[in-house]
């Protein structure tokens, strides 16, 4: 039975393309990820993700991403149905045919990757949305423009009584403000809650931005998520593996001359990709 | 040898199978698989019940009728043979065999072990073949073909539509054998002038009859008994790409 009125090769084939785009994607995101070892208070790694979130080709390429990471999961999840109904009557004895390592657990590497996906979505992408309440940073220039913006309205009698009593309320906050609330190049206030912002910034303070380096330093310091985190790579590198050697085949690749070449990139890819990642919780709690 | 062996029994398509099982001794470790069951069966006709129905012809592995699920491995333990040439000695003595037919949704049963492979037939008459006009016989010599392309379509060619694949595979594709019914007319020049819509019409049939999708698990090439390898699938997919791209025909529903 067919779940999606396409041919069989170009099921594959959107499989493939989807897959293909995360792979592209990886590195990007591990680039960003490893600015996390410098010992500079987070200053790069915000700079990236305040590129990342700000940029405008960024956004476009974000839609994209998203979009693939979703279509790759659902058309792998009905592919996999609709090859289980292609035998409804199974075998009593379990295949003993040898096969390549890892080809026929894709969906369940998948699907371990895939649950992670909805806690890392939780822990971070759904806080730049807004649905998740996080941590937040904000740029000192942008507060004071609003702030002297304000003060302007104050000087010219336009500000009625409740607003002059915020806005004193927010001078005399900023004044005291606890050095860890801000970074080392004394470029932005971090590592605030919502309530924080409000009150060091103002209420209508549009330019807050999701402090992911606080974030990401507060998951890695519990040794349970940086364990999960670990594992997931793990999985990940063999969800990988197959995955390379598998769309070189279904892009019809697999050739001669090409087939030594691509077996050695999937083997790369599948080995410095995920240590990469999982080397940042492995540093943070052993290292630093 | 002895053996006991575990079959798979249905008196029709519609009826509810079971595993039936039997002992049998006195076996030479030189006798085919095939022999083994027909002694089996003349042991079963002896005490007036039906004998195991199993497909067979030529015994000689060139036909592709012959194909039994033998302990978790199409054509059984051996590689590169099919069921009739495999031989007890590969197996030990006093072993219990487990015999099932070939499980896919396209291939029904008709009788214990036999399958209806027609599946397999309607996919090569969706172009697995080359129109020829008729007229004088054309030189055999006029169209030079290069070895390299003669033996890989020659290799392409040597398989004999046992259905192997298609019961080794997690997911009952049938990838290895169209890939190598496309490719041994698709290396040939007399194949390309209709590759580009051979290729198109074979993968709808194959889908149309519920065979299920590659996901590149390669189950197909190590059970099948002619050695196709997986390269013919990679061809057939850059072939689909390429007619899907480039061609201007495609598939008539
Ligand atoms: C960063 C994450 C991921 C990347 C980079 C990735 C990449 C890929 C690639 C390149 C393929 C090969 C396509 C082909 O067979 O030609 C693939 C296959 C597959 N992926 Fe993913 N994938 C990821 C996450 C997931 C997730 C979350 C699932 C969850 C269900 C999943 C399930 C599958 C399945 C079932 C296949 C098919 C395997 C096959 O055809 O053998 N993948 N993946
Ligand atoms: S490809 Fe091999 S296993 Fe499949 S039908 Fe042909 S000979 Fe049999
Ligand atoms: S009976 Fe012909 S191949 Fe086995």
């Amino acid at each position: 039975m067919k779940l999606i009125q396409f041919a069989s090769i170009t099921k594959k084939i959107a499989l493939a393309s989807f897959g293909l785009f995360l792979l592209l994607f990886l590195p990007v995101h591990l680039g960003i990820n490893l600015c996390l070892l410098r010992e500079d208070g987070g200053e790069w790694y915000r700079n990236a993700s305040h590129f990342m979130g700000t940029n405008y080709i960024v956004k476009v390429f974000e839609i994209v991403l998203m979009a693939c990471v979703l279509l790759h999961i659902v058309v792998a999840i009905l592919l996999t149905i609709e090859n289980f109904m292609a035998r409804p009557v199974r075998y009593k004895v379990r295949t003993k045919t040898k096969t390549p390592f890892m080809s026929r657990y894709m969906i369940w590497t998948g699907g371990i990757v895939a649950c992670f996906l909805v806690l890392h979505f939780i822990n971070f992408y759904f806080v730049k949305l807004d649905i998740v309440e996080g941590k937040y940073s904000a740029n000192i220039e942008q507060v004071d423009k609003a702030f002297q913006e304000k003060a302007l309205k104050l000087q010219k009698g336009e500000l009625n009584e409740k607003d002059q009593a915020a806005l004193m309320a927010q001078y005399q906050a900023i004044s005291q403000i606890s050095p860890d609330k801000m970074d080392k190049g004394q470029k932005n206030m971090v590592n605030l809650t919502k309530e924080e912002v409000e009150i060091y910034c103002g209420k209508d303070f549009k330019h807050k931005e999701p402090d992911f380096y606080t974030m990401s330093q507060e998951l890695f310091a519990k040794k349970s998520y940086s364990f999960i985190y670990i594992l997931v790579f793990l999985v990940l590198g063999f969800h990988l593996y197959h995955a390379i050697n598998s769309l070189a085949q279904t892009f019809g690749l697999s050739h001669k001359k090409y087939s030594p070449v691509i077996e050695w990139v999937s083997v790369i890819y599948a080995v410095v990709v995920p240590i990469g990642f999982a080397i940042i919780p492995l540093w943070i709690m052993f290292v630093k | 040898m002895d053996f006991t062996l575990k079959i798979w029994r249905q008196e029709n398509r519609k009826a509810k199978g079971r595993f039936e099982t039997y002992k049998i001794s006195n076996i030479s470790p030189d006798c085919s698989f095939l022999e083994m069951l027909d002694i089996l069966n003349e042991s079963l006709v002896d005490k007036l019940s039906h004998p195991v129905c199993f497909d067979n012809d030529c015994r000689e592995g060139i036909c592709g009728m012959c194909g039994l699920y033998i302990n978790g491995h199409p054509h059984g333990p051996d590689s590169a043979v099919t069921t009739c040439q495999l031989h007890m000695r590969k197996f030990s003595d006093g072993e219990t065999i487990t015999i099932e037919p070939w499980r896919a949704k396209p291939f029904p049963i008709i009788r214990d072990l036999i399958v209806d492979r027609t599946a397999l037939d309607k996919i090569i008459q969706e172009g697995g073949y080359v129109s020829a006009t008729t007229g004088g016989v054309p030189d055999g010599n006029a169209i030079l073909i290069s070895k390299h392309k003669a033996d890989e379509a020659m290799d392409s060619a040597s398989c004999i539509g046992c259905g192997a694949c298609v019961a080794a595979c997690k997911n009952a594709s049938a990838m290895l054998f169209v890939s190598a019914k496309v490719s041994q007319l698709a290396l040939l020049p007399q194949g390309k002038p209709e590759a580009a819509i051979r290729v198109q019409n074979m993968v709808a049939k194959m889908d149309d009859l519920g065979f299920g999708n590659c996901t590149n698990t390669y189950a197909c090439e190590a059970e099948c008994p002619k050695q196709i390898k997986r390269s013919n699938i990679a061809r057939m997919n850059r072939e689909f790409i390429c007619a899907k791209v480039a061609s201007e025909e495609s598939t008539k529903r």
